[in-house]
């Protein structure tokens, strides 16, 4: 945009402009629908949500009452997906970015990260279903229900954590070693934190896919109605996702404004995890050094 | 570097400490009513956990049940969960689940999985289901034979006009196969089980639409003048006309209600199952119990079901 209008003859400018409108209009394309959207959430289920929804148990198979369980049960997941793919995933993002070589197994363990990012949700519920809930003998719980999202997330964790680390200057490398660093105070000091706005991303787009799996939960431990929370990781659940699915399409009789209320919540704590993460990012940009 | 390192690190677990003791904090003070797992079975101080799985068309009655019984039982904690009676029948062969509530009876073929890994499915009928044939509003045809559901859904009829109806294509809606009440209407309705007419061999036709839910099959079939669906009498709301379905041909068409099903002249109804492992025993006794009671059955009556006779 740093032409002057002056400089171009009056034809090229007009198709310049009409370029540049047309591509406006792709990008409008995109936006708008995700406005309209969360506008129609927005104004169908307002009207909804009270203090009564937000912090009491259902009632009447989800009629009426609150979803309380449900808010929790998702928070829970998503923290537990975080937990258990965070660590391993950030690990083998650092092995493959740092130590791996540059051979056919790298490669091969590459295309298998990328392919399991392609697996379908159901298919890890399944996974989870026959490994955690019978094989390892889990049960229907919050734990293989966090495991189960956990390996589904990995694939992002270690994508993202990669990117991230390979984004970082070799410079940043060189200078650490010529101080007679060892390979892993490097990677630790030096590499790890400069990584880490992307390193964040990763987690945070875990757990957002987390807190909106249905398929796979409702396999491994979500449960419809359970007033209680659950105590511990070998108890079942509620969740969001799976609540809306089933008033939705099996509960008759259940007003459209509470469906559409739990639909504004489970998005309402997707965007605010999302806004929280995008927070910690630019403040861990804005302590990067250079 | 090293400082600032040490520095962002530490300022990431003091958030991942915070998230947790957040967690737990959000735990405590708000009601947490199931308990350890117990077995008295005496009614005061009941205490435990009760896992019931299975069949969406169930969830309904479960879940009022499962209120009922924890407001007079608060130390018990219950969990009602869907997908599928398929999915309950597996839970209960696994061990996943105390209770498996299902639409359709067991197989035979599940009972010796079942058996195989040392669980003897006990089956107690705990309400029946009037499956109730539904049209818009608009459609004149008002009675149909068991054997023209039959030909409607292999698609051997395949317009209104065949039955005394508008001249359209007639749309075709089923549920699909997780769900107890598609295969209870494939064997009483489709096969014909039952009736002179009855063949094992038939089943869905190529041009039937499976749809995941009873609910999407209300709200199509009232917003479009040439479906039919079938669905319990629980789901059917305003916007739908029910048919009356007669036996054969010279039987006399019958409504679905409570009555018809009682006595037994409305020709498809069918019964709803809780299994377990065993007779009950413990919770699941006391809750089943429960259901049974003239107390229980009068909510069944309230969500649309038909009580025990």
């Amino acid at each position: 945009m740093g032409l002057v209008a002056g400089s171009l003859p009056p034809s090229r400018l007009l198709w310049q402009r009409v370029g540049f409108a047309f591509l406006l209009l792709c990008t409008l394309l995109i936006v708008v629908p995700i406005i309209a959207l969360l506008m129609k959430i927005i104004i169908s289920g307002a009207p909804a949500i009270s203090w009564e929804f937000l912090s009491q148990p259902p009632s009447q198979a989800g009629k009426a009452g609150g979803i309380f369980p449900a808010i929790v049960g998702t928070l829970y997941l998503m923290v537990g997906t975080v937990v258990f793919s965070l660590p391993v995933g950030v690990l083998a993002a650092v092995y493959l970015a740092e130590y791996a070589g540059q051979n056919w197994v790298t490669r091969l363990i590459n295309l298998a990260i990328v392919n399991l990012a392609g697996v379908p949700s159901i298919v890890y519920g399944l996974f989870g279903l026959g490994v955690f809930v019978l094989t390892f003998g889990f049960g229907m719980s919050l734990l293989a229900a966090s495991l189960t999202l956990a390996c589904q997330a990995l694939a992002v964790v270690i994508t993202a954590s990669r990117e991230a680390l390979l984004a970082v200057p070799q410079e940043y490398r060189e200078a650490s070693l010529a101080l007679a660093a060892t390979k892993w105070q490097t990677v630790r000091h030096a590499v790890l934190p400069q990584a880490l706005p992307g390193i964040v991303t990763g987690a945070v787009l875990a757990m957002s896919r987390a807190a909106g799996e249905t398929a796979p939960i409702l396999v491994v431990g979500a449960a419809f109605f359970l007033p209680a929370l659950p105590h511990s990781p070998f108890d079942q659940f509620m969740a969001l996702p799976y609540h809306l699915y089933t008033v939705a399409a099996h509960i008759p009789g259940v007003p459209k404004q509470t469906m559409w209320g739990v639909a504004l919540v489970l998005v309402a704590v997707v965007l605010s995890f999302n806004s929280v993460a995008i927070l910690l990012r630019w403040r861990a940009r804005r302590r990067k050094i250079g | 570097m090293t400082g600032v390192g040490k520095k962002k690190g530490s300022r990431l677990a003091l958030a991942a400490a915070s998230l947790v003791v957040m967690g737990t904090l959000l735990c405590s003070p708000v009601g947490c009513g199931g308990g350890e797992t117990g077995t008295t079975p005496t009614q005061p101080g009941l205490s435990g956990s009760l896992k019931i799985i299975g069949s969406n068309t169930l969830l309904p009655i479960s879940t009022m049940w499962a209120e009922e019984f924890m407001k007079e039982n608060p130390q018990v904690g219950i969990a009602v969960s869907g997908p599928g009676s398929g999915v309950g029948i597996a839970a209960l062969i696994n061990g996943t689940a105390d209770i498996c509530q299902a639409s359709r009876p067991i197989t035979p073929k599940e009972i010796d999985q079942a058996k195989e890994r040392g669980r003897n499915p006990y089956e107690t009928i705990i309400a029946y289901d009037a499956l109730s044939i539904v049209v818009h509003p608009s459609n004149p045809v008002g009675e149909l034979s068991i054997e023209q559901l039959s030909a409607i859904y292999t698609n051997q009829i395949t317009n209104w006009k065949e039955l005394g109806g508008n001249d359209a294509p007639i749309v075709v809606l089923s549920r699909d196969t997780n769900s107890g009440t598609h295969v209870f209407f494939k064997e009483r309705v489709v096969q014909m089980s039952g009736l002179p007419t009855q063949d094992k061999s038939l089943e869905y036709g190529p041009d039937v639409l499976f749809l995941p839910s009873t609910e999407e099959g209300v709200v199509e079939v009232s917003h479009n003048p040439n479906a039919i669906f079938y669905s319990g009498l629980g789901y059917v709301t305003e916007g739908v006309k029910l048919l009356a379905i007669k036996k054969t041909a010279d039987s006399p068409a019958v409504l679905p209600s409570i009555a018809t099903v009682h006595d037994g002249s409305y020709p498809v109804s069918r019964p709803l199952f809780y299994y377990t492992d065993g007779e009950p025993t413990g919770i699941a006794k006391a809750f089943i119990d429960f259901a049974l009671s003239a107390r229980g059955q009068k909510m069944v009556e309230e969500v649309g079901y038909v009580p025990l006779p």
